[in-house]
């Protein structure tokens, strides 16, 4: 019986191969991503981040719940898809510690229609729900998150409590961390050339007029010292001219 | 000589020129910075704390400078037209002191333009602005003044949003970072005062929150106030030294 052993050894690949089918998890190709376009500001900030939706990855699977799953980056290799929603072990209200991974935003394919209409902006704003954040009777609660990461997310189709589909694990996402505020340097950070110029100048000017008083003022101590011959008598309302030849021939001239 | 009688009626005319130039500066002077003590920018409450006392006091002896040019200007004319030495004299040692305030005035007025970057305005906008529990009334005059700002002006923070994000302040103590990534006054606001669209102004989408700082809009009147001081005192003083040098020359011509 040639075929019998044949029959057996086909058997137990087939075997092999729906067994995983078996657990069910398809591995979707779609990686979750932040948001690049449009350009949003506010894409990461201390406690949020903002993901695109995915759109036209779970077609397949209209009667699955959709889960976002929003995990530390070292958490998740030990993170199991049979994890469920809404559970202290995935509890938003635990994490990080000792809950290492959440799972949140529950949505069906119907929340993300395919294909995406343009001029639409599709995101998911992780941490936006602050209302709920210390209420643990929402453990799915979108709460913000407690520090800067790194975290990394994926999307987890659930049928019932069974996984059938997953998306890739997102690259590390990590958010900003604030300054303090004394780090701000305030003092004189230098001078501009225009103050300077202003400084440098008028210093010089000054100095010039300075030696120009000094040199006036021992020219007229020489001359009053020294009776030269430009001193006469002062007279009292005329204008002098240097040259008093002239005074008579020019009486117009006069201011 | 006739030469040398036009000449000394040149250099009398110059100088007489000269001093109603100056004499007209000094009266602009003091009305420039009369209309700066008087009629201070409505960002003061935002300079307060900084070194605005520095550019009061380069106003207010802007003020008495231009009067004493005024009051010296007619001293000089008289001088010059009666050649009298002592009257020359006095002139030129008093316009000398009043070069030398004129100086430090610019000086002052140039280094706190200088002093007035964006940092100075950030660290005390995050510092002050909405203050949980304001120490006294001039917080709320700071909070007040720069909603205003920040309203008219179409801009958020002093160089953006990102302030808010990158640093913490006394805002983020009392606002939560997921609900108030900036403050509400840097959303696009509808007539009632309320967003336009709040969402999009947290996710920061471009048409739903100002993007632009507002740096611009409040180094613009400072820079302005500062180079009418600064820069046309500076003028005035090239101009002084050259009338000066001019009543100098004459004065060591002057016969006695």
């Amino acid at each position: 019986r040639p075929r019998h052993p044949g029959g057996r050894t086909m058997l137990l690949p087939l075997l092999l191969l729906l067994l995983p089918a078996a657990h069910g998890t398809v591995q979707l190709p779609y990686r979750p991503d932040l948001t690049e376009k449009p350009k949003l500001e506010g894409l990461r900030t201390a406690s949020t981040f903002v993901l695109d939706q995915p759109r036209c990855v779970f077609k397949d699977y209209g009667n699955a719940d959709i889960w976002l799953v929003v995990a530390l980056d070292q958490a998740i290799s030990n993170f199991s898809n049979t994890a469920g929603p809404g559970t202290p072990e995935t509890a938003f209200q635990r994490f990080p510690d000792p809950v290492r991974a959440y799972m949140t935003l529950n949505a069906t394919l119907a929340n993300y229609p395919c294909p995406k209409p343009d001029g639409e902006i599709t995101v998911l704003r992780v941490g936006s729900e602050t209302s709920c954040a210390e209420d643990v009777s929402r453990p799915t609660c979108n709460g913000p998150l407690p520090g800067p990461g790194p975290y990394r997310v994926k999307f987890l189709a659930l049928e019932g409590s069974v996984p059938v589909a997953e998306t890739a694990w997102s690259v590390p996402i990590m958010l900003r961390t604030a300054k303090s505020p004394s780090s701000i340097p305030t003092v004189g950070s230098g001078h501009s050339a225009g103050m300077i110029a202003i400084t440098t100048i008028l210093s010089i000017l000054f100095a010039v007029l300075l030696a120009g008083l000094v040199a006036m003022l021992c020219f007229w101590s020489s001359d009053s010292c020294s009776g030269s011959s430009t001193f006469s008598k002062p007279e009292s309302v005329s204008v002098r001219r240097y040259n008093t030849h002239h005074v008579y021939d020019q009486p117009a001239a006069r201011l | 000589m006739a030469k040398s009688d036009d000449c000394v009626h040149i250099l009398q005319g110059l100088l007489v020129f000269g001093n109603v130039v100056i004499g007209m500066c000094g009266i602009a002077l003091t009305a420039e910075c009369i209309y700066f003590v008087s009629n201070p920018h409505d960002l003061s409450p935002l300079l307060k704390t900084t070194e605005d006392s520095d550019f009061n006091a380069a106003a207010w002896i802007g003020i008495f400078v231009g009067l004493a040019l005024f009051a010296l200007s007619i001293l000089g004319i008289i001088g010059v037209i009666k050649a009298s030495r002592t009257l020359l004299l006095v002139y030129i040692i008093l316009m000398l002191i009043t070069f030398a305030f004129e100086m430090a005035s610019c000086i002052t007025a140039a280094t706190h333009q200088d002093s007035l970057t964006p940092d100075v305005f950030l660290k005390q906008m995050l510092e002050r602005y909405q203050k949980s529990e304001p120490a006294n009334n001039s917080d709320n005059e700071f909070t007040k003044t720069w909603d205003e700002l920040m309203l008219q002006n179409h801009c958020c923070g002093v160089l953006g949003p990102s302030d808010w994000q990158e640093y913490t302040s006394a805002f983020r103590l009392t606002h939560s970072d997921a609900d108030y990534p900036w403050p509400r006054t840097c959303c696009v606001l509808d007539a009632q005062g309320l967003p336009v669209n709040l969402d999009g102004c947290k996710l920061g989408v471009s048409g739903y929150y100002n993007s632009n700082g507002c740096y611009d809009a409040i180094s613009g009147p400072v820079n302005t106030h500062a180079w009418g001081v600064a820069w046309f005192g500076f003028a005035i003083l090239c101009w002084t030294f050259c009338v000066l040098l001019g009543t100098m020359f004459y004065w060591s011509g002057i016969d006695y």
